[in-house]
């Protein structure tokens, strides 16, 4: 299970594709080495909202996680992040 | 917005929708709890907004250092807010370090035992 988990991470293409069309200036560039962090820490934020979503319908005693365990544990995640 | 950047833009929404509905139907599996449609959709979009502040930190952090290229340096600075994310950060990016180094010296002798696996 952990070598799974491990393998499933976004793309490096996909995370700087992503952070430079947000970028405000177009000289604006990302080295291969933060475009290869950033898609970690976007796994960690992905993989943090579904475990506590996961928790806190867990502790509603629900067999599927939905949408208002998600709301309800967003504005700690965006805190966190 | 003209309508290739929208495309664009819909073409990575779908990717990061993709990995983020696997990444929660692995952690559903080990846990037998599933998660529903919105749930995926509602991280995905998350996870979009989320990325339009990390893209503007760096390039602010970038830009605080005086260069015009993001670096490692200013990830570790996007993931300052929590100790165990700073650390694992700072790990991955050692990891990194050590295996680009790794690679630098091993290029050329990998080469030839590529070779020598092709000749036996």
């Amino acid at each position: 299970m952990a070598e799974r988990d491990a393998e499933i991470c976004f793309k490096k293409e996909t995370v700087s594709k992503l952070l430079t069309s947000f970028f405000k200036e177009d000289k604006t560039k990302l080295s291969g080495d933060a475009a290869l962090l950033m898609a970690d820490v976007l796994k960690v934020f992905v993989q943090e909202a579904s475990v506590r979503s996961q928790k806190q319908a867990e502790s509603e005693d629900c067999d599927q996680v939905d949408i208002e365990h998600f709301e309800k544990i967003l504005p700690q995640l965006l805190l966190d992040f | 917005m003209s309508t290739d950047t929208d495309e664009t833009r819909q073409r990575l929404k779908a990717a990061v929708h993709y990995t983020v509905s696997r990444i929660c139907q692995n952690n559903g599996e080990s846990h037998r709890r599933e998660f529903s449609r919105q749930v995926i959709a509602a991280i995905a979009e998350t996870t979009f907004r989320q990325c339009d502040i990390f893209a503007k930190d760096l390039e602010a952090f970038a830009r605080h250092a005086k260069r015009s290229t993001v670096s490692a340096e200013d990830v570790k600075l996007v993931a300052r807010r929590s100790t165990a994310l700073t650390n694992y950060i700072q790990n991955k990016s050692e990891e990194l370090a050590q295996e680009q180094q790794l690679k630098k010296k091993s290029t050329g002798k990998r080469k030839s035992k590529d070779t020598e696996d092709d000749r036996e």
